[in-house]
């Protein structure tokens, strides 16, 4: 199965630091890819450059086999992205944010559709027309997952999405994940949270100093010895 | 994709309270200066019209008198004001509003407004243009200031562009949500000035009125999508919020306060303006070398006599067809007349040169490209005023040798005899017709080219600008 994302040797350099040191990975449809490590490592940076929100020093990104630097408007229909803190409009409703981003996105649906994706994102019936402005983050995230599965993008890229959740909620976001992934969904997540990522990833990276320093499958180790492993590279 | 990211903060910004109490404050005054515009415009319409009514009426109902005494006596010329001049007053409310027409002397027009108000009118008018020029760009600052930065600080901006949309979208969604919300504030009050100019039988079935109106709500459209671009465009590049904020403010000082006060200021001093008793007194000097019709002893009256009564073959003045005083107050007063002429055309040409100035300002300033544009299409600008003054010039000059022609007429020995009183009924009276705006347009076309010039250059730079900002 080709990959739905990829790198080859992708590199980022900013005047005086390197911020990402030839990254090269693949992600398949369904995979979950957790990459760890402390702030600063680049995890930010690989989310930006598959977004195309910054332009590579050398190598490429790819999704869906399009190179992202040079289709940066096209790739876009592809992905979802959640980032740690999904705020929204506060001035608009669920279902008006959710429209505005499904709009965006191309996609035209009715009242009834978008209430149904905002269900099956786990936001409850009667919040869905409440201002975005009265939302816990939990609820937020659940807004931009709606988001994600109205788009129907075949990647999500979250930038530490389980950051500031309660524990309920953060139950809930990774149920939801799962199912993405279930039903195809790559999904690439930069997080700082080892439990998370042993419980929802197939495969977790640990990230240090710009450098992809190790990958593993999570079924080949438990949240002890993946908490064991991060800290040893982190030393 | 536009019309979403519009139809957001068209939502966004009515259920903003900020913005709603500012912009319901806005509209209170926008209305209010309306409504206020237009009774003071009606009352002063209506006074000036009686007015002219009873001088007209004095001037017709005078005895039985010797024309050159009617010459004396003369006549009032009372300016009326511009339909449109309720919506901005321009400098109406500093220049004169009557002229008194009489024999040998040109008037400065007279009795301004700001006379007879207190120093508080110095401070400006609470009028339609003076909340549409200076405040609503103010609100549209507070409005568009953050529409960048406010998204990155939020990240929302990420979120957005995720969605497969460029910076480019998403400016002129922004621009165009705002332009909506700046209507709302905008419109209510020029229908009412509509519905105003409407509602007047006299202006009701103008098509030059409606066409000015249709031009001054279309060049203030076009100011307002200046601001919100220059504001959507700084707020791209800024890094924060408050840094947007501080620019935009400044602009809108330098702009609004400090420009035009200083290009003002240069005009008068480089090209510096004599004062009107300055103005008398060259007249005064040079009109001497004329014929001076009360004066017996005047060598340029005695060489006309002589040349009369060569050409009638007479020697004696008494064989005269026309009275020799009438057709030497004749001469005098065409030569005073272009005496008058070239001075007050020298005089006029300074002034056109001092606001030149600030006309030519409007390229590097929308808001001098607007106030200009809106007074010359309200009709209260200066050449709205010089148009004035020449009408009743010429009005003066043609009752006084029309008068002059009379005591002519009249034969040798005039100054014992009387007209009768029906003459005075037959001279028509002063009426003004304000020039329609096929004669406005053409002295527009600066402050107009350069307010085009300013959508078009910040579409297209500030467009740029916003390509390479950054997503936060």
């Amino acid at each position: 199965m080709p990959p739905i994302l990829e790198a080859r040797d992708l590199r980022k350099e900013y005047p005086g630091k390197l911020a990402l040191k030839s990254l090269n990975l693949q992600l398949a449809p369904g995979e979950v890819f957790c990459l760890l490590g402390q702030n600063g490592a680049g995890k930010s940076t690989t989310i930006n450059l598959f977004l195309g929100f910054i332009a590579p020093t050398a190598g490429a990104a790819y999704i869906n086999g399009l190179e992202v630097a040079r289709h940066p408007l096209d790739i876009k229909k592809h992905l979802a992205y959640i980032p740690e803190n999904v705020l929204l409009y506060p001035h608009l409703t669920g279902l008006e944010n959710l429209a505005l981003l499904s709009s965006l996105a191309g996609f035209k649906y009715s009242e009834n559709e978008l209430r149904d994706y905002l269900a099956q994102a786990g936001l409850p019936p009667e919040a869905a027309s409440r201002r975005v402005g009265t939302y816990s983050k939990g609820m937020r995230q659940k807004v931009g997952i709606a988001s994600a599965v109205a788009k129907r993008a075949q990647v999500l890229l979250l930038d530490e999405p389980t950051s500031g959740l309660d524990p309920k909620a953060s139950n809930e976001f990774s149920e939801l994940l799962q199912q993405l992934s279930g039903q195809g969904t790559a999904v690439f997540m930069a997080t700082h949270d080892i439990f998370r990522a042993k419980e929802v990833g197939t495969r977790v990276g640990i990230m240090r100093e710009g450098e992809l320093v190790d990958v593993r499958p999570t079924a080949a180790l438990n949240a002890n010895e993946l908490e064991q492993l991060y800290l040893t590279h982190m030393q | 994709m536009v019309r979403s990211i519009a139809h957001k903060e068209f939502l966004s910004t009515l259920r903003d309270r900020r913005f709603a109490v500012l912009s319901l404050l806005m509209l209170a005054l926008l209305l209010a200066a309306t409504l206020v515009g237009r009774r003071g415009y009606a009352t002063l319409q209506a006074e000036r019209a009686l007015a002219q009514e009873t001088v007209n009426e004095q001037f017709h109902h005078q005895p039985g008198r010797h024309p050159h005494r009617v010459a004396h006596y003369g006549t009032f010329a009372f300016r009326p004001r511009a339909a449109l001049s309720f919506l901005d007053s321009g400098l109406d409310s500093f220049t004169g509003a009557v002229v008194y027409l009489e024999a040998h002397q040109q008037n400065s027009v007279n009795f301004s407004p700001a006379q007879q108000a207190g120093s508080l009118i110095r401070f400006g008018e609470l009028s339609v243009a003076f909340v549409l020029q200076t405040l609503v760009p103010l609100l549209l600052i507070f409005l568009c200031f953050g529409a960048f930065t406010e998204e990155r600080e939020a990240g929302t901006l990420r979120l957005l562009l995720s969605q497969g949309i460029t910076l480019r979208q998403v400016a002129w969604g922004k621009i165009d949500g705002y332009g909506l919300a700046a209507a709302l504030v905008v419109v209510p009050a020029l229908g009412l000035a509509s519905a105003l100019l409407f509602s007047s039988e006299a202006t009701a079935g103008s098509p030059d009125r409606w066409a000015r109106l249709a031009l001054f709500g279309l060049g203030y459209v076009v100011y307002f999508f200046v601001i919100i671009v220059g504001a959507v465009v700084v707020s791209a590049r800024a890094s924060q919020s408050r840094a947007a904020l501080v620019t935009l403010l400044g602009c809108w000082m330098l702009g609004c306060l400090i420009l035009p006060k200083a290009t003002a200021n240069l005009g008068a001093g480089l090209f510096p303006a004599i004062t009107k008793a300055q103005l008398d007194a060259a007249v005064h000097e040079e009109a001497q070398h004329g014929i001076n019709g009360h004066d017996p002893q005047d060598k340029r009256a005695a060489a006309l006599k002589a040349a009369l009564f060569k050409k009638y073959s007479v020697s004696d003045e008494k064989d005269l067809p026309m009275s020799v005083a009438g057709v030497t107050m004749a001469e005098g007063e065409a030569y005073s007349s272009r005496v008058y002429q070239q001075h007050f055309a020298d005089l006029t040409r300074t002034y056109e040169r001092q606001n030149a100035l600030s006309t030519w300002a409007s390229l590097l300033n929308p808001y001098q490209a607007i106030r200009p544009l809106s007074m010359g299409l309200a009709g209260s600008d200066f050449a709205h005023y010089v148009h004035f003054q020449q009408a009743a010039e010429a009005y003066r000059y043609q009752l006084v040798q029309h008068l002059n022609g009379l005591q002519a007429s009249m034969g040798y020995g005039d100054k014992e005899r009387r007209l009768d009183a029906a003459t005075w009924r037959a001279i028509p009276v002063f009426t003004y017709q304000a020039p329609p705006l096929g004669w406005a347009l053409p002295q527009l076309a600066l402050p107009t080219l350069a307010l085009l010039a300013w959508a078009l250059a910040l579409s297209w730079l500030g467009m740029r600008l916003v390509d390479r900002s950054t997503t936060g």
